[in-house]
């Protein structure tokens, strides 16, 4: 089910009320939305709800025995069943078809005649965020850094959550669990914060996202041509202001759902155009994400503890499994590989060329942040290598004569677009949208959010899907 | 904060805009009007799993569409048939769905346009691919996708504004967007002039010509501007070896399954009508599909009733007109036969 359909509206509207009736206890108002996590699910594809309810089993069981057992060989086992199932799943239904694409071509390489039909397996929606948020549970069991969650029913729903389900933000155990130990019910302001979270990630996802940018980048990035410059700095950025509308918009309707419910959910993002370098990029773009990888990838590896060299190494292979994670394909992990390499220079220059960040410089800065990061979107966006490669000479007029396949209107529209995106995220960079909606007038406020709501009804909007869907 | 002020007047205000919204629609002649989208076509493909013997399903493109008036075949017949005709389509592709994945063994009515009907098999052919994407999206919908569908039906019902309507009437905010134009940056060899919407679906997929059509001569001259357009394209020549060799293969199929088909050519006029004898010409083609495919074939310049009709735009009949051919072309089937416990 998609948050920008009818019949999520209704699904919510159904879910509030129920869970807002005083018919049911606390522990039934659980059990109603474990339910309707499942069928929040199941309205896609019904039969892989039991790729849920087989993670949510092995990784309960796992849990119990982990917490118990002394034994540590024992204790690892468990944890390895917990990687093996969750991983596998991932595996098999995210890289089966990619790896064996890519054995058919090494045997093809070794003199090998060997062919193999693609598998065609269905991607399960939101497989990689549940069962990264599912083994994280097992590995912090296994550090013991968090406590058993107390009953079936309280892990089952933190698995589900259906806010979150699909597209994150991916939450810790010790995070959400916790939450669902007591009774929750959101206060008035609480609820009507909620409700305009919803309606601001509703208005990213189709206004800003689907309406005004989506076009554009669709129309680049599908072009067969080679194009001029403009058009492909133009297309890239387009995908660059959607790409962020898109996701950011699911999180925040994520975020947004659930404290309608009483139960609060971290930031995923935080203004991530307005970074200064590239670690504070990864401190607010996808933040759920980036804070796994470093905790349950880059930390393991060594992070800083074993010398520069294995750092690097470290920062590398994080980046290239976190571009993997993200898609089965080459142009993904280039995606990835760039911004581990972005990393590495930027912790070269802290070393060998350190400067302060002042406000002069500070803008241009992240002006120079935003466009490196552009120039790695042409590779997550891009469906080959040749496409991405012919948009990177367009951008930097290694060829002539491209061709212009953008109308001047669209140049404008999706430049402002872009332009005030920028300098929203560089004004609200150390602020967040609560301390300045507090110093707002309630008038402006309404008036705000009145605009959001009838620009999202006029749009309408066809139930695009969300892009981090495919993740 | 005072959130619950912000929200009283987010509500109020974005109620009033809405209201204007609506209105201001309303004045420009607007209707509320159902979406002829893959959603609506995947309902009446559902239907074709449940049909009988004595059962029709109508396939083909737009001139099958505009010209059988289902609620005059229900009134003759008895029973409405299943329309699944597309505008733009070649009949190929759901003709294939059905035979290969449906116990349907019926009848089948193809409308025979034969630019279209012998276009291609190229799966990314805009002729083949609309019908294909339609056929895809019934197999995949899922039951959020069904359940959104219909409660967007009463929406729709309600509601001017709210319209997938794409191109020239447009009235979305994403197409409202893309009428602004500056300038002449792009690089477009040739423009498609603008092509209005001219015709009105219901709830069953019912398709009539909208009647200013037939009072306002600029507005039906638009249409025809389109269609000159696409005659001065360098699009390719029909491929009519593999198109009849794709049906006469499903035909086969579908006639050991028990199944009727019947081909249907609908009338065209001027110069539509000039192309199509040009490109292709009866006797190679429509003569040569009837004889090979040995199954029951109305063509409209056999029938003194169908001649003379009124089609404003060249291609497609106006709505009493439909209502006229419907009538006529029933007699003649019941007259040869063609249909089953008549």
């Amino acid at each position: 089910m998609l948050f920008n359909s009818l019949s999520f509206i209704l699904f919510l509207i159904i879910v509030l009320a129920i869970y807002y009736s005083k018919i049911l206890n606390w522990t039934n108002k659980k059990r109603m939305l474990l339910f309707s996590s499942y069928v929040f699910y199941g309205m896609w594809n019904p039969p892989l709800v039991i790729l849920l309810w087989i993670s949510t089993m092995i990784d309960w069981t796992a849990g119990k025995h982990l917490a118990v057992e002394d034994n540590q060989k024992k204790r690892k086992m468990w944890l390895l069943l917990s990687m093996f199932v969750n991983l596998g799943f991932l595996g098999f239904f995210k890289y089966g078809d990619f790896l064996l694409e890519n054995f058919v071509l090494v045997m093809n390489a070794i003199g090998v005649d060997f062919q193999a039909k693609p598998m065609d397996i269905i991607l399960p929606m939101g497989i990689s965020f549940y069962t990264f948020q599912t083994m994280s549970y097992t590995i912090d069991m296994y550090k013991r850094k968090t406590e058993r969650a107390r009953t079936f029913l309280d892990f089952a729903l933190y698995v589900t959550f259906f806010p979150q389900l699909v597209a994150g933000p991916i939450v810790r155990a010790k995070d959400l669990i916790t939450q669902f130990y007591e009774e929750k019910k959101a206060t008035t302001n609480q609820f009507i914060w909620g409700l305009f979270l919803l309606t601001i990630g509703l208005f990213q996802k189709v206004v800003m996202a689907d309406t005004l940018l989506a076009g554009t980048s669709d129309d680049v990035f599908g072009s067969a041509k080679l194009l001029h410059g403009v058009d492909a700095w133009v297309g890239t950025i387009a995908f660059s202001g959607q790409i962020f509308f898109d996701f950011a918009g699911y999180s925040t309707c994520a975020i947004g759902i659930a404290l309608m419910l009483g139960i609060i959910l971290p930031d995923n993002f935080r203004y991530p155009y307005a970074s200064l370098g590239f670690s504070d990029l990864w401190r607010r773009w996808h933040i759920s994400l980036s804070s796994w990888l470093r905790d349950y990838l880059y930390i393991p590896l060594g992070g800083n503890r074993h010398g520069i060299t294995r750092m690097y190494a470290a920062l590398m292979i994080t980046m290239l499994l976190g571009g993997l994670w993200h898609g089965a394909a080459w142009t993904f992990m280039v995606w990835g590989g760039l911004h581990g390499t972005y990393l590495i220079l930027e912790r070269l220059q802290r070393r060998y060329l350190p400067f302060e960040i002042t406000k002069w410089n500070g803008m241009f800065l992240a002006f120079i942040t935003f466009s490196c990061v552009n120039i790695t979107w042409v590779f997550f966006r891009a469906r080959t290598f040749e496409k991405a490669w012919d948009m990177i000479k367009s951008m930097f007029y290694m060829q002539t004569g491209g061709e212009k396949i953008l109308d001047t209107f669209t140049i404008i529209k999706v430049s402002t677009v872009i332009a005030i995106m920028f300098l929203c995220h560089w004004f609200m960079r150390n602020t967040s949208m609560k301390e300045v909606s507090q110093k707002t007038s309630p008038y402006v406020l309404g008036l705000v959010w009145a605009i959001m709501t009838f620009l999202l009804i006029i749009a309408q909007g066809s139930g695009e899907q969300f892009i981090y869907f495919q993740f | 904060m005072k959130l619950k002020n912000s929200l009283i007047i987010a509500i109020v205000i974005s109620l009033l805009g809405t209201v204007t919204w609506e209105l201001y629609w309303r004045s420009k002649g607007v209707k509320p009007s159902i979406d002829g989208n893959d959603a609506l076509w995947a309902v009446e493909r559902a239907k074709v799993d449940r049909l009988s013997k004595d059962d029709f399903v109508i396939i083909g493109s737009s001139r099958v569409h505009f010209d059988i008036q289902l609620d005059i075949w229900e009134e003759k017949i008895g029973n409405k048939p299943i329309q699944l005709a597309m505008g733009g389509s070649s009949p190929l592709p759901v003709f294939h769905d059905i035979v290969h994945t449906t116990n349907f063994n019926g009848t089948i009515l193809v409308g025979v346009t034969p630019p279209l009907f012998f276009s291609t098999t190229f799966p990314k052919a805009d002729s083949w691919k609309r019908p294909q994407t339609n056929v895809d999206y019934f197999h995949n919908r899922t039951y959020a996708q069904r359940l959104n569908h219909q409660l967007s039906i009463p929406l729709q019902n309600s509601f001017a504004f709210i319209s997938e309507t794409k191109g020239i009437d447009g009235i979305n905010l994403k197409e409202f967007i893309s009428k602004v134009k500056i300038g002449t940056r792009a690089e477009k060899p040739r423009e498609m002039p603008p092509f209005h919407d001219f015709s009105t679906i219901t709830i069953d997929r019912n398709v009539r010509m909208k009647k200013r059509m037939e009072i306002d001569t600029a507005y039906a001259n638009s249409v025809k501007h389109v269609w000159e357009f696409f005659f001065k394209s360098d699009g390719p020549l029909p491929d009519k070896k593999s198109t009849m060799a794709f049906f006469l293969k499903d035909l086969e199929k579908f006639k050991e399954k028990g199944g009727n088909v019947i081909l249907l050519r609908c009338p065209s006029s001027d110069v539509f009508r000039e192309l199509e004898k040009k490109i292709t010409p009866r006797d190679t083609v429509w003569d040569d599909l009837v004889a090979k495919a040995a199954v029951k074939s109305y063509h409209f310049e056999d029938y003194p009733q169908l001649q003379n009709l009124d089609l404003p735009e060249w291609s497609h009949l106006k709505a009493e007109h439909a209502d006229y051919f419907t009538k006529e072309l029933i007699k003649i089937l019941k007259q040869d036969n063609a249909i089953p416990n008549q």
